[in-house]
């Protein structure tokens, strides 16, 4: 006899273990717990970055390609995860029901984007981890460069949800993130560097992939033009907070779409 | 006028009017709900019920006309008083139904003392630990419906509330639904499930084509209906709907759910005459039943066609 089966006889009291437990009662926290209950994926999703970041640093890979790539990484962790979810959600429903509830926009925005980063920068740490093992850089460079990628986390999980703001379909999305992606990421000098000069150098300068792929590039015993950890550490505040403003903003945007 | 619900709506739609590219939508519509009233929009499909209920739960924003909540055109202030079932059973599947629950009633300031209540109402109390997605359609249902019904949210929104729902499941949300009337708080369902609005509505508001055709309270519409009997035939081929709309006491007749659904005067001699007129014509009548008129009569009546075709 199963123990529902004699719960349902009255047998055996239900278990009310979950009762002592404290219930997910805002919004990021029951996405952030129903992330984590998903024990394969998140698996899958941590490994992920160290699958790249390993390699790269045990055959010592140049620095300018290994810091492309860890950018890429993180621009397309935030991104794709941020967009496709909230795209999923709303073909699910989910948004419709948030979107009726006491709640406001600008905070549906921010907690659904708020329990996506917390993951990703997970993800970021173990790669960052990985580089302090593997490397032993300096501290304020790590301390710095991790900041950096928090910050770029934040600013690529806003773009994702401005593109989940432009459709309801996830295969539509990750065109979406491609076509925004690659030029962002070029004119961050992931590709060809940046210029000491003129308007591409001024860009890069308000781009938080520019500052992380140097941050990677100095990490990895690279030589980049611009290293200042002050500088990243001032960029990161001001790049978090602009990522933070950004999907407040666009809460209201996301629950509109299919309204 | 004495009536509180039309003196003072909880909800209130003057001229509302929401179309979509392709013309289909809902409106003008004009509409109250008071308080105890169980308002039940009642129409086929297509006929604008769920984008009507859509924009009463502040979800979507209306192309003309008027919407009040409590007497203002607040969306935000209406939300903090209203609870809405969409016809998704949209969750945090991973996560129990308990954690759940917490979620909704807390972003609805619930009382937690109420919240096992509602489960065991719902009778998913049993399930509470149990993670979404191993749940039956039926049963997140309810645990949907639980979801909204905790805490007696002043304005209950409900868009095809019995979907999926068992006998059991059924009779839990009429009796749910007739507590609320007799707390004195308002309920609007869209549905075509007209034996449930028989069960628990106040008032039916029949659409068609996105144009409310008749709004009025369900005792009147029913008893507009009396002396008349309803005929299902069911057949194998296509239903002779217009040679028996000519037998004499035959009010309307529409095909429906493979047959054809006959509204007539109760008089001697009418069903023989039907199954005479059948019989010149060799239709393979299956099955044939007598009944009561109801709801969905009414609809005949009033529209000429079958609210299930």
């Amino acid at each position: 006899m199963t123990e529902r089966t004699e719960v349902a006889l009255g047998r055996r009291q239900p278990a009310r273990a979950g009762l002592l437990r404290p219930r997910p009662t805002q919004l990021w926290q029951l996405e952030l717990r129903g992330t984590l209950a998903r024990r394969r994926a998140l698996i899958i999703k941590l490994a992920f970055p160290l699958v790249l970041v390993i390699p790269l640093v045990t055959t010592g890979a140049p620095p300018f390609f290994a810091g492309m790539l860890l950018t890429v990484l993180i621009a397309m962790v935030g991104t794709v995860g941020t967009g496709v979810t909230v795209t999923r959600a709303r073909g699910s429903g989910w948004l419709d029901r948030l979107a009726v509830l006491p709640l406001p926009a600008w905070r549906v925005g921010l907690e659904l984007f708020l329990a996506g980063w917390l993951v990703d920068c997970l993800q970021a740490t173990l790669v960052v981890v990985v580089i302090a093992v593997a490397e032993r850089p300096d501290p304020a460079t790590l301390f710095t460069t991790w900041l950096m990628a928090l910050a770029a986390l934040a600013c690529s999980g806003a773009i994702g949800l401005g593109i989940a703001a432009l459709t309801d379909h996830a295969g539509e999305a990750m065109l979406y993130l491609a076509v925004v992606l690659a030029p962002v990421l070029f004119l961050s000098g992931l590709f060809t560097g940046v210029p000491a000069e003129g308007l591409r150098y001024w860009v890069a300068q308000v781009l938080p992939f520019s500052y992380l792929d140097e941050g990677f590039q100095l990490l990895l015993g690279g030589n980049p033009p611009y290293g200042d950890p002050l500088g990243f550490l001032i960029a990161a505040a001001v790049f978090l907070a602009v990522a933070l403003a950004a999907t407040a903003a666009l809460g209201r945007a996301i629950l509109a779409r299919a309204a | 006028m004495s009536d509180p619900s039309l003196t003072n709506p909880w909800l209130a739609a003057d001229g509302l009017s929401r179309r979509y590219r392709n013309g289909r939508g809902v409106g003008p519509v004009c509409l109250t709900v008071g308080p105890g009233e169980v308002l039940a929009l009642v129409g086929p499909n297509g006929s604008g019920k769920t984008t009507l209920l859509r924009c009463l739960a502040t979800r979507t924003s209306p192309d003309s006309g008027q919407l009040l909540w409590f007497g203002q055109d607040d969306r935000a202030a209406a939300r903090s008083k209203l609870a809405v079932v969409f016809d998704a059973t949209a969750h945090a599947d991973e996560l129990s139904t308990r954690q759940n629950l917490a979620f909704f009633a807390t972003a609805r300031k619930v009382a937690t003392e109420l919240w096992e209540p509602a489960l065991e109402a719902a009778a998913v109390a049993e399930l509470g630990q149990d993670p979404l997605y191993r749940l039956s359609y039926g049963m997140r249902r309810r645990v949907l419906l639980a979801e909204a019904l905790v805490g007696d949210p002043p304005l209950l929104l409900l868009d095809e509330p019995t979907l999926g729902l068992d006998v059991s499941g059924r009779q839990w949300l009429a009796e749910a639904l007739r507590a609320r009337a007799r707390l004195g708080l308002a309920t609007c369902i869209s549905t075509n499930d007209t034996d449930f609005v028989e069960q628990v509505s106040t008032r039916v508001c029949f659409l068609v084509d996105g144009e409310a055709v008749r709004d009025a309270p369900l005792a009147d519409l029913l008893a507009e209906l009396g002396g008349t009997r309803e005929i299902q035939l069911s057949f194998r081929g296509p239903a002779p709907t217009a040679l028996v709309r000519a037998v004499p006491g035959v009010e309307r007749a529409a095909a429906a759910e493979g047959g054809l659904l006959i509204l007539a005067r109760q008089r001697e001699g009418l069903i023989p005459e039907i199954l005479a007129t059948l019989g010149d014509l060799d239709a393979h009548l299956v099955d044939l039943k007598v009944r009561d008129p109801g709801l969905a009569d009414c609809f005949l009546k009033l529209t000429g066609r079958a609210l299930h075709d």
